[in-house]
């Protein structure tokens, strides 16, 4: 019994050989439709900031610095990459991209920063119909969230907004005894 | 039997006006509402009645209606259907514990204790479960006034007490951080000699408020991905549990073939986390070619995850309404190339292993826990099938695809490790072959996802569960207002079974601890360092590797 478990186990590890990859040594391929680094198309994007208002992680951030200018920024150093942004594109302008060789040490090489030129509309003075019936707003009856953009900005919430009365009460909390007292 | 209708009738015989309102959406569901004041001898009725335990949900209504509630789940497996039972309670008023009946609820009662500031009479163990030691003990971080991010400050000095030691014994700690655990958690163990004679656990070093971030900052169709990371190895069943449970709540129908591809993913992930188990659980017992082995035979389904779903885990593939991506024809050869290599290959290691005498020295009368414990103390999964409780949720509550795939549900009488070992291997063959039944049955046209038409009405409530590699998870979810569930329960595997693992502890030697906790759950780090302390002067030296190889090499 022990000795014939031991002759099938041999085999078992002997008839595979060697199965590690070369990997650093030589590239290795990803197969399509491989969830890598997102990757932004500025001649697409409208600027509607759907990846913005559906990132599951938040990373991306959008801000209008003035009527016509409007800032995209992708933070990677928190991506889960997930390609959730890339469903949500109305204009297909988000890629997910094959490179996942992200290692570095600095955590600007994982950030995008993209600026758009938003046309202004002749007739209502808007960048974008943000209005009943838009794209986005469809979105969120069906269970996305929608957030206002400007608010995004200042994610995640900073330390003045915890409630301080709170905060007090765990200066007066009584400890527990010390093991051994 | 006690189908829906005569187990509504019993419960209202019995207890009269106590029972308020009764409410049954679906075929599945059915919720009880109740006073307070009876729900022991409730719970014990339902337990009488044929009822399983799965776990209880606390909610914040102090806003609404100036109470906590409660709602103690049960799932009738013969019967197909979950029963909630559902009370509330005054802030300031206790609420009569079920822990001395049914042991298993003990820790979704400490947990309300520290999360929500609920009060409960007759907890045989009301100490701390959830929270750090150093919390402050008047801020509840589940109700709807504390901020998700708080922060209050930390205190020194501060330690959790272990239960009492059993007289004549010694205190062996096993963790936070020990080499066969791959999360911290620790037990202390309690030997005589090297015999176990109890010990007591103090874990959820690593709660993160999954619940309570997805209750107050993302919305509907974005806790997929987060529910997806509470596990790293059964992430799919987390996301398709959370959106049945919704779809489920909201009464949203899903296309027939997005329910056979969440089906074929989470039979795939099954077969991978089985394979990895087999292989961390030789790792445990000191038997590396099996861990080797099954580790090699593991790494193609993980390819194949990549190539379906762009990711080698975590898929992201299960959300609200369906699936994100389809599984075409040449996909769909992929699989079957690929499962049809890991069948061969299983069934290798399967002759190898199954008649090794040094495995069954191992894990043979290691861990035993009766069939009767076993139910008492709810215990899911391989633990439970392992110990002849013949439990599935993909039998007894259809979900996805699953009526119609045929399939046995492997059930031995070893009630030790062993049983673990056997069960979890031929599972594998039985997932090899719903994968298999699942791409040949599943219609070829129907949109993979259906997001919803409108918004989600808030207040609904929806249970389910699904039957994880682990065993089976429940999720329970109340919709809310502002596109987020108001209440997200979720409970994994782990959680019945390790309150089950003192018992399987008991009267064992030390040296199989490893591979008792690792019976239910596979867990391994490395650590190469231990530090030595002086207990005269205090005084603190890291031993490097080397140097303990030389102690050790000296000593001999």
């Amino acid at each position: 019994m022990w000795l014939t478990s031991k002759i099938k186990q041999v085999l078992l590890v002997i008839k595979p050989g060697t199965v590690t990859l070369p990997y650093p040594f030589e590239p290795h391929p990803v197969p399509e439709g491989y969830r890598g680094q997102p990757s932004w198309d500025h001649h697409k994007c409208i600027g509607c900031g759907g990846c913005a208002a559906h990132c599951p992680a938040r990373t991306i951030f959008i801000r209008d610095l003035c009527q016509d200018l409007r800032v995209m920024v992708y933070d990677g150093g928190r991506c889960t990459y997930c390609g959730r942004c890339a469903d949500v594109c109305p204009e297909k302008a988000i890629t997910m991209t094959k490179n996942y060789e992200l290692a570095t040490g600095s955590k600007k090489d994982l950030c995008t920063t993209m600026e758009l030129f938003m046309a202004t509309c002749n007739r209502c003075g808007r960048c974008y119909e943000m209005e009943t019936k838009n794209a986005i707003d469809r979105m969120n009856l069906k269970g996305y969230r929608y957030d206002n953009l400007e608010m995004r900005a200042v994610l995640p919430v900073c330390t003045e907004q915890f409630d301080t009365g709170m905060l007090a009460k765990s200066d007066r909390f009584k400890r527990p005894e010390r093991i051994g007292e | 039997m006690a189908t829906i209708q005569a187990l509504t009738d019993q419960l209202k015989k019995k207890f009269g006006n106590a029972v308020t309102g009764v409410e049954n959406p679906s075929a599945t569901q059915l919720f009880i509402d109740f006073k307070k004041e009876k729900v022991r001898e409730i719970c014990n009725e339902v337990l009488a009645q044929g009822g399983r335990y799965l776990v209880s949900v606390g909610t914040d209504n102090l806003a609404k209606d100036g109470t906590l509630g409660l709602i103690h789940t049960f799932a009738f497996d013969k019967e197909h259907y979950f029963l909630s039972l559902r009370t509330a309670t005054k802030e300031s008023e206790p609420i009569e514990s079920i822990t001395p009946d049914i042991p298993n609820a003990g820790w979704s009662e400490r947990e309300y204790m520290d999360l929500l500031g609920m009060k409960f009479t007759n907890h045989p163990k009301p100490k701390k479960l959830v929270t750090a030691d150093d919390w402050p003990s008047d801020i509840y971080p589940l109700r709807k006034e504390v901020p998700f991010n708080i922060k209050p400050l930390a205190a020194e000095n501060v330690a959790y007490q272990l239960d009492e030691c059993p007289e004549g014994c010694s205190i062996v700690p096993f963790g936070p951080y020990h080499p066969t655990q791959h999360e911290p958690a620790h037990f202390a163990l309690f030997v005589d000699g090297e015999t176990i004679k109890g010990s007591d656990y103090r874990g959820f070093m690593i709660h993160r408020g999954v619940e309570k971030l997805a209750q107050t900052q993302i919305s509907y169709n974005e806790i997929p991905f987060l529910a997806e990371r509470i596990c790293g190895i059964c992430g799919s069943v987390h996301a398709a549990s959370y959106s049945q449970a919704v779809e489920i709540a909201v009464g949203h129908k899903i296309s027939r073939r997005a329910e056979y591809i969440r089906t074929i993913m989470l039979e795939i992930e099954r077969v991978h986390s089985h394979l990895l188990w087999l292989g961390v659980a030789g790792h445990l017992i000191g038997f590396d070619t099996v861990f080797m082995q099954a580790w090699r035979v593991r790494e193609p389904i993980m390819w194949l995850g990549e190539r379906l779903t762009g990711n080698r885990k975590t898929y992201g593939m299960i959300v609200i309404g369906g699936v994100r991506r389809d599984i075409t024809p040449e996909l769909k050869q992929d699989i079957l190339n690929v499962i049809g290599t890991i069948e061969k290959e299983m069934i290798t290691i399967k002759n190898a292993i199954i008649g090794d005498t040094a495995i069954h020295r191992r894990t043979k009368d290691v861990g035993y826990v009766s069939t009767e414990d076993t139910i008492k103390w709810s215990l899911v999964g391989p633990v439970a099938r392992a110990r002849n409780v013949d439990i599935d949720v993909r039998r007894d509550m259809p979900y996805a695809a699953y009526d119609e795939m045929k399939f046995s549900v492997p059930v031995v009488d070893c009630n030790d490790v062993w049983g673990t070992v056997l069960v979890r291997v031929l599972e594998t063959f039985e997932a090899i072959s719903i994968i298999r039944q699942a791409l040949d049955k599943m219609p070829n046209d129907g949109p993979i996802l259906t997001p919803f038409e409108d918004a989600v009405p808030a207040g609904m409530h929806g249970i389910t569960a699904v039957e994880a590699p682990r065993g089976e998870v429940t999720h329970y979810v109340i919709t809310g207002e502002e596109n987020r569930p108001e209440r997200w329960r979720v409970r994994a595997p782990t959680y019945p079974n390790l309150q089950g693992v003192p018992m399987m502890l008991l009267n064992n030697q030390l040296a199989d601890v490893p591979i008792i906790i690792g019976s239910i759950d596979p867990c391994f780090s490395c650590t190469e360092r231990m530090e030595v302390v002086d207990l005269r002067n205090g005084g603190m030296k890291v031993m490097s590797q080397s140097e303990l190889e030389a102690l050790s090499r000296n000593k001999r």
